[in-house]
């Protein structure tokens, strides 16, 4: 075998692989970064979909991306520049609207126009939910203990845990436990009266869940979205110019000079093994690379199940694999457009278009949205969360065009009937007929139109059932938890082998979390 | 001015009636207030229709703790548990049936009957139960403990959790991850991780939705799944009765209660808690008779003693908001009929021996999505057309409760919302009604002709009968947020309260998963070392 050596093979250059490659490569290690695609970035990617037109075709906003890692990766230097995302407009059927904006006075106004007392609470809100923010934040930056196994490190970090919410003050204390155990509506229920503001706050509790925004557990996805932060501002959320490949291409470039090594084009047959330690990966064109690490950034089940042996793995330890939950719960529908939606609640080409366009007119919409998900089918009427980038970054489409970026939930990956290429393009005219009714125009501008169904992210960016946090931020998969009890501290039962993706701790979103905090335990590791 | 009682309690239901014999033992002689003629609260039974007796509310125990029965000495008062086998019955779509024997380790009866649907399931069942029966056995002892103080640990508390931390690193790292995971499931996860037959699944998981707004999709169901097997491990479920019915449970209690020393006022209504400074100092009664009191138990729910009977001024303005955020919306209707005779059940007829078959619980909810849809109408205020039914035959194994040949019928349907969207249950009582005969009938199509009588009890007959906030039956949801250290609220699962010498012991407080005793027990625990320690002081 003539192949280079390496210290470490990194499997995949979504955002996560190219943050644990930029700080083993930052370490002095040397690092080859192993991508399936043509383009690196992964769901963080920006690509020229229909000529001139630029889309983050599947992540499009930003805002978790971990301020440890723009200091030490140096990002801005290399390219990242976050531009503000203001506001969140949500039209609603009876002509009305709700529209908050990064202005509190304002946003303070348009409450008291559905609510006083909601304006007071929305205030109260806030501090609170920025005071769990503060709380949850060390949590990101740690690996996980393993309670099965009582050393003086798991203990330690146990009492820091204990210790750091005894001192917590009791409101916030409350609001913890509320956030862990409550549904999304439950916990914004004891806060607020007016419909469409807890529609439209807790949708942030179910974006890539299978769950209900009445489910218990969606409070925590809800508080996963509060942990963003921008400048010091917690929950606010921003474009990357350029798209969100444009993070990517900041990480990568950032790790190229450290001097990591990122190869495209190059998909990865299975992962090498030799006495029990993993030793390199095999290409599917047959070429082998050598490594004393193999960092996986992609999900388990690809991992552990599509790129070993049989038999290598523990038994159990598959068993586990094989019942980690993915479900992917939502599509996304990017589109091209000649003109701006025109919405009858809020006419005009207003800077209410320039923040995020929320579909979730009422609590009961969105919960049965769910309901029709439940029993295998996409949403009659999804909630849909749309943005329109090329307002704020004029580079992304040709002068006078946009484009226009739809999450669209409930998409589920296991249809009870049909399949999903049959239903791609009813799914797709499913999205724009919900659009359509609070922004007629919307049909006659579209000049262009890409869908993207659970399995097309499955096929297209090898996320196991299209799950976009590579599997879900359910209760029973989170923190020493993730992927699987026994193995949330980034390792695996093969020596040398360790999961870098969203799928560890603390989870998805363009975080980078996972991929430094693997990086620090494959570095402890590597100094032995 | 009178001389104060040591205590009163407020309520006789179950609950409170344990708190009362563990006071009376203790040498206190507590005064127990009952708003309606009869002792026993939801553990009731009553002729509702000439020579018909059946339990009115709840109908079958959900497994007694058996510290309470030995303490109590509750055979020597009369009780008398009857356990059919099998346990459950549980027709399919198809017309065939599931059926779960009790003992399911043992024997191969209820492995025979999964091997119907699927071989693997009948494979696995055994190793689930013992699995669930593991679990059950390091959560069982925390039942009769109380919570630790999660806000700030004190040193019992630390012992409490070192010891749960000990009994489950004593089960492995395997079992405590699976505690750790199965809480916060959804049950029908949890269920599909081993079976693969949905009437299996769809019966298993009945226990994690049982009582509470929960559909077997939703997150925290496992929890209840949990909670149910500590005082009852079988996965079946299966019931227990009391013979004579449930008031006889209510008479055991009674029984034991006054003979250690408590006194029993039946027809008393309890209007008002009376504090003066943060130190509770008696009870108004709706007549407007003052009791002072050194100390008030009360066994009604959290939401009625602190929003209607404490004065809310005693009480801090967060305390007062996070009551009224305590939820306790009710989703459990009752019916009992009157039967000319025992239904034709489409699945048994095949069968050898059909009255055995049907003296447990039979399951009404073939499919996990059957479930599901139950609960989804209860989402947007309506009852469910299909709805998830828990029917028992008890006169099939105490025949007195009903006339020779004759049998009577109680079914819990769930999911029947506390607040219907547009109409109420004055108007909506007799349609429920019909649906769960109708639903019935699907499965026993003779049914409709035998009803010499039929009684709906609805969420709203609940609350105004028995006085339970939103006609919860276990006093408030049994969530995620609402259970163990949270149960009703975080800082305050220790059954005191805000104020001095007022105590909660009903099953607004932890484990409250039924009539199981426990709270009363917990709650006279926690009274007594308090008492001892003023008494020394």
């Amino acid at each position: 075998m003539a192949s280079p050596r390496y210290d470490a093979i990194v499997i995949g250059a979504g955002h996560n692989g190219l943050v644990h490659a930029a700080y083993l490569a930052r370490a002095g290690r040397k690092v080859l970064v192993l991508e399936r695609r043509r383009v690196l970035g992964g769901a963080a990617v920006t690509e020229e979909v229909f000529p001139g037109f630029k889309f983050s075709v599947c992540s499009y906003v930003v805002s978790l991306l971990r301020p440890e890692i723009i200091r030490d990766l140096d990002l801005p230097r290399h390219g990242l520049e976050i531009l503000p995302l203001d506001g969140t407009f949500t039209p609603m059927p009876n002509g009305d609207y709700l529209w908050r904006v990064n202005d509190h006075a304002r946003t303070r106004r348009e409450i008291a126009r559905h609510s006083p007392l909601d304006a007071e609470a929305y205030e109260e809100y806030g501090k609170a939910m920025a005071e769990q923010g503060r709380f949850v934040k060390p949590i990101l930056g740690m690996t996980p203990p393993d309670p099965s196994r009582l050393g003086p490190d798991v203990i330690r970090k146990l009492m820091f845990l204990g210790r750091r919410f005894r001192d917590l003050p009791e409101p916030d204390q409350y609001n913890q436990v509320q956030l862990m155990t409550m549904s999304a509506v439950d916990f914004l229920d004891q806060w607020f009266e007016t419909d469409v503001l807890k529609a439209t706050m807790s949708a942030s509790g179910i974006i890539g869940t299978f769950l209900g925004v009445r489910s218990p557990g969606t409070a925590y996805v809800l508080l996963h979205h509060y942990m963003g932060e921008i400048d010091g501002a917690f929950r606010s959320w921003g474009f990357s110019r350029g798209g969100t490949g444009a993070i990517s291409n900041a990480i990568a470039a950032a790790a190229r000079e450290a001097g990591a090594e990122i190869r495209t084009q190059a998909p990865i047959a299975r992962i090498l093994v030799k006495n029990g330690g993993a030793a390199g990966v095999a290409l599917e064109n047959g070429d082998e690379f050598e490594a004393k690490v193999v960092s996986s950034s992609v999900d388990p089940r690809r991992t552990f199940i599509g790129m070993m042996e049989p038999g290598v793995l523990p038994e159990d330890f598959v068993e586990q694999v094989t019942r980690y939950k993915f479900r992917g719960s939502s599509g996304k529908v990017n589109l091209a457009l000649d003109a701006l939606p025109d919405f009858k609640c809020l006419p005009g080409p207003g800077p209410h278009l320039r923040g995020a366009i929320s579909i979730s007119p009422s609590v009961d919409y969105m919960e049965r949205a769910y309901d029709d998900a439940k029993y295998g089918r996409f949403s009659r009427r999804p909630y849909i969360d749309c943005v329109i980038p090329s307002l704020t970054d004029p580079s992304v489409a040709p002068p006078g065009k946009h484009v226009m970026s739809c999450f669209v939930q409930y998409a589920p990956y296991h249809l009870k009937e049909g399949n999903w290429d049959e239903q791609r393009e009813a799914f797709g005219d499913t999205a724009i007929d919900t659009l359509a009714e609070y922004a007629p125009n919307i049909k006659s501008i579209i000049r262009h139109r890409q869908v993207l169904t659970p399995l097309d992210l499955e096929r297209e960016f090898g996320l196991s059932e299209g799950n976009i946090f590579q599997g879900e931020l359910s209760l029973e998969q989170l923190f020493f938890l993730r992927p699987v009890p026994g193995w949330a501290q980034y390792r695996t039962p093969i020596k040398g082998l360790y999961l870098c993706g969203s799928a560890a701790h603390p989870g998805g979103g363009i975080m980078g979390a996972p991929g430094r905090l693997a990086a620090l335990e494959v570095l402890k590791d590597l100094r032995g | 001015m009178q001389t104060p009682r040591d205590v009163v309690i407020i309520g006789a239901g179950h609950n409170a009636l344990v708190a009362a014999f563990y006071l009376g033992r203790a040498g206190l002689h507590p005064l127990v207030l009952e708003r309606r003629p009869v002792a026993g609260g939801a553990a009731a039974t009553d002729e509702f229709y000439p020579g018909f007796r059946c339990s009115t509310y709840a109908h079958a125990t959900a497994g007694l703790a058996p510290k309470v029965v030995s303490d109590l000495a509750l055979d020597r008062h009369g009780l008398e548990l009857i356990r059919p086998d099998p346990a459950v019955f549980a027709p399919t779509n198809d017309g065939r049936a599931l059926i779960l024997y009790r003992d399911p380790t043992h024997n191969g009866r209820s492995a025979q009957s999964i091997a119907q649907f699927s071989n693997r399931d009948a494979e696995r069942y055994p190793e689930f139960a013992r699995t669930l029966a593991r679990l059950a056995g390091v959560l069982r002892p925390l039942m009769l403990k109380t919570p630790p103080a999660m806000q700030a640990p004190a040193l019992g508390d630390l012992w409490t959790m070192l010891g749960a931390g000990r009994a489950m690193r004593a089960v492995g790292s395997k079992d405590m991850f699976r505690l750790l995971r199965w809480g916060p499931m959804a049950v029908a996860d949890l269920v599909a991780e081993w079976f693969e037959s949905e009437p299996l699944r769809a019966t298993i998981s009945a226990s994690g939705i049982f009582g509470a707004a929960l559909g077997p999709w939703s997150a925290g169901s496992g929890a209840l799944l949990l909670l149910r097997a500590a005082f009852d491990p079988e996965p079946a479920s299966g019931v227990c009765f009391v013979r004579g019915g449930m008031g006889k449970l209510a008479q055991a209690i009674t029984g034991a209660a006054t003979q250690a020393g408590a006194e029993i006022r039946t027809g008393v209504e309890v209007a008002g808690i009376r504090a003066r400074e943060g130190v509770v100092t008696g009870v108004t009664l709706a007549s407007g008779e003052e009791i002072a009191a050194k100390a008030v138990i009360c066994g009604v729910d959290p939401r009625r003693t602190y929003l209607i009977l404490v004065d809310p001024t005693e009480l801090q303005p967060d305390f007062l908001g996070r009551i009224r955020n305590y939820r306790s919306k009710g989703v459990l209707a009752k019916v009992n009929m009157a039967l000319d005779r025992l239904p034709s059940f489409s699945a048994v007829s095949n069968l050898s021996d059909p009255a055995r078959t049907l003296a447990g619980r039979i399951h009404i909810g073939p499919e996990i999505d059957y479930l599901e849809r139950a609960f989804d109408a209860s989402k947007y205020g309506g009852f469910s057309t299909e709805p998830y039914l828990e029917a028992v035959v008890p006169s099939l194994s105490d025949p007195e409760l009903a006339p020779a040949g004759k049998h009577v019928m109680s079914i819990y349907a769930q999911f029947a919302p506390y607040k219907l969207r547009d109409t109420d249950w004055k108007a909506q009582s007799e349609a429920l009604g019909d649906t769960v005969v109708k639903t019935l009938a699907r499965y026993a199509p003779d049914l409709p002709g035998l009803i010499l009588h039929r009684h709906v009890i609805t969420p709203a007959d609940l609350e105004q009968q028995l006085g339970m906030t939103g006609g919860h039956i276990f006093h408030g949801e049994l969530a995620l947020d609402q259970l163990f250290s949270l149960r009703p609220l975080l800082g305050w699962a220790s059954y005191r309260t805000p104020l001095r010498g007022l105590y909660l012991c009903g099953s607004g407080t932890h484990p409250g998963a039924g009539l199981t005793g426990a709270s009363g027990a917990n709650a006279a625990h926690e009274f007594l070392k308090d008492w001892k320690r003023k008494d020394r002081a």
